[in-house]
């Protein structure tokens, strides 16, 4: 990614500073516009006063979804939030409660007022408090469009999704507090901009490449939570879901494509956390018209292993999901976990465990469709029998095991393959995988005790899957959405 | 500017897709490599000319070891 850091950077330290000559009648910046430029036109009703508060709130549809939003006012001490204006969003959060639609949070503000002392923390604690109060009942969607430092920076980090444009930035202490302490240079887009959140933090679920983007992918965020319609099994038509895959089960392949096949055709779509953790693919469609929640290893990366970070972003989708009653689809082609000391370090074993947590807790259906292999302990991560899953389906020439089989007889007959000259070792090895599938039994195994329900076609799977999906009791879980 | 693409996890260099002066657009593949049982291929995320491969067939790459350079 290419961009113009100092540029970027500077205009954002500006921006809080109160750029001089900027006409506050027709600033981009001010809260009413970005309001209007989110909602529905001519649907927008304030719920709040336009005064010097520092944030404005209104309700409206949103391609026909009634929502609430509120919207830092950038032009007054860049967005800084004092007593009144956390009042507003407050106010704005019991509106939407007691109407059960979600939540928008426009947010361009360098965080609590510092001419109004403790009582501006204090305010901005109370949003704080009603976030979590919201948290896993209403969809809460934060679009930062500017700076949003210190409280204005959690407040986004305490919704369900996180949307940045190109000029937001996020982060706890700015570029000038950093530098003095520990004397680090660095510049706002460097330090909270969409490639370090991106990438790296994962504190942004999308990266939008406009404010216009911004503002939409928000649009269809409410629209995929807060109207999920009815699935319509005789409306989901086939496709071979293994056309994009490569011909050897060896080779990696882009899973992308294969989401595309399974969700509906030309119906809105979004993909969350797309460049962080992107050995695993979280994303929001529909199937047979009605949201879905696809969780997918992804082969391409880190061969498709779980990790940290993986582990973490499905874990926090698969319980968003599970908190609105979306249904899962968890496509998996997994080898293991990543093996590494650094994994290990980086918790790997806490992080993993809370997929493990999420999938069992889950009460929407959820349903797991092997494509090509599921090997050990992550084969259970991945919403197997065991977790309570609604169905497993396997494809035919699906591994379901342990470990792969040449792995296992490494281990097997470690001791009789040292004995074997070395340049029959691979036939032996070969000769003694065979075995060992017929042996452990493999995926007619797995069906034979249950943890695989069916094994079907890929060119039947959209069906199957929209099916047991439909069959299914249609729950929400009772809990909220913490940002694991 | 020069994009430096890395391995994602250790792993054995098996194949190596492009040589030092060829043009290459987005995603096309730099090299291939194998780990977990897999053949994983490296797309490039720019495209550009290949000025420097930093590998050879049947080297062992570290997580982050530069494969090649495109500018």
């Amino acid at each position: 990614m290419t961009h113009a850091p100092n540029e970027a950077a500077a205009a954002v330290s500006r921006a809080g500073a109160g750029k001089a000559k900027v006409d506050r009648a027709t600033d981009p910046r001010r809260p009413r516009l970005r309001l209007e430029a989110f909602f529905d036109a001519g649907s927008v009703e304030l719920i709040s006063p336009e005064d010097d508060s520092g944030m404005l709130a209104a309700v409206g549809t949103v391609g026909g979804v009634r929502v609430t939003a509120f919207a830092s006012d950038a032009t007054i001490m860049g967005g800084a939030m004092g007593i009144a204006g956390c009042r507003v969003v407050v106010d704005a959060y019991e509106r939407a409660l007691a109407d059960e639609t979600p939540i928008v949070g426009l947010w361009h503000s360098g965080g609590a007022r510092l001419p109004e002392g403790v009582g501006s923390l204090h305010a901005v604690g109370e949003i704080f408090a009603i976030q979590t109060r919201a948290s896993g009942v209403i969809p809460q969607i934060s679009i930062v469009l500017g700076a949003a430092a210190g409280g204005a920076a959690y407040g986004p980090a305490l919704t369900d999704l996180v949307i940045l444009a190109p000029e937001g930035r996020i982060f706890v202490t700015g570029p000038d507090v950093v530098r003095s302490v520990t004397g680090e240079a660095v510049d706002a887009l460097r330090l909270g901009g969409p490639e370090p959140h991106g990438r790296r933090s994962g504190v942004v679920h999308y990266i939008a490449d406009s404010e216009a983007d911004a503002l939409a992918t928000g649009g269809v965020m409410c629209r995929l939570l807060a109207d999920q319609g009815e699935l319509d099994v005789a409306a989901v038509t086939d496709v071979d879901l293994e056309r994009s895959f490569p011909e050897s089960h060896k080779r990696a392949y882009d899973v992308h494509p294969v989401i595309t096949d399974l969700l509906d055709d030309g119906a809105e779509t979004v993909e969350v956390h797309a460049k962080w953790a992107p050995n695993m693919v979280t994303q929001l469609g529909r199937l047979g018209g009605r949201t879905v929640g696809v969780v997918a290893n992804n082969p391409m990366k880190l061969g498709g292993c779980l990790d940290s970070p993986s582990a973490e972003k499905a874990a926090r989708f698969v319980r968003m999901c599970d908190a609105f009653g979306v249904p899962l689809i968890v496509l998996v082609d997994v080898p293991g976990y990543l093996p590494g000391v650094g994994q290990e370090w980086d918790g790997v074993v806490r992080r993993g465990a809370k997929l493990l947590h999420a999938f069992a807790e889950a009460v929407v259906p959820r349903v797991t469709l092997v494509t090509r292999k599921t090997y050990g302990g992550a084969y259970i991560a991945m919403n197997s029998r065991s977790l309570g899953a609604t169905k497993v389906f396997a494809w035919p020439d699906a591994h379901v095991a342990v470990m792969g089989s040449v792995a296992a007889i490494r281990i097997l007959h470690r001791r009789r393959l040292a004995e074997v000259a070395p340049d029959e070792v691979a036939a032996v090895e070969e000769e003694l995988a065979a075995e060992h599938d017929r042996l452990s039994g493999g995926l007619p195994r797995a069906v034979e005790i249950g943890v695989v329900d069916e094994v079907i076609e890929p060119s039947s799977s959209r069906s199957k899957l929209a099916q047991a999906i439909a069959e299914a009791p249609q729950r929400r879980g009772r809990h909220n959405n913490i940002p694991l | 500017m020069s994009h430096r693409i890395a391995s994602d996890l250790v792993a054995n260099v098996i194949g190596i897709s492009v040589a030092v002066g060829d043009r290459v657009e987005v995603g096309a593949e730099i090299a291939l490599l194998e780990s977990m049982k897999m053949e994983i291929p490296v797309l490039t995320e720019e495209a550009g000319t290949v000025i420097e491969v930093k590998v050879h067939l049947g080297d062992v790459v570290q997580e982050g070891d530069v494969l090649a350079i495109v500018e």
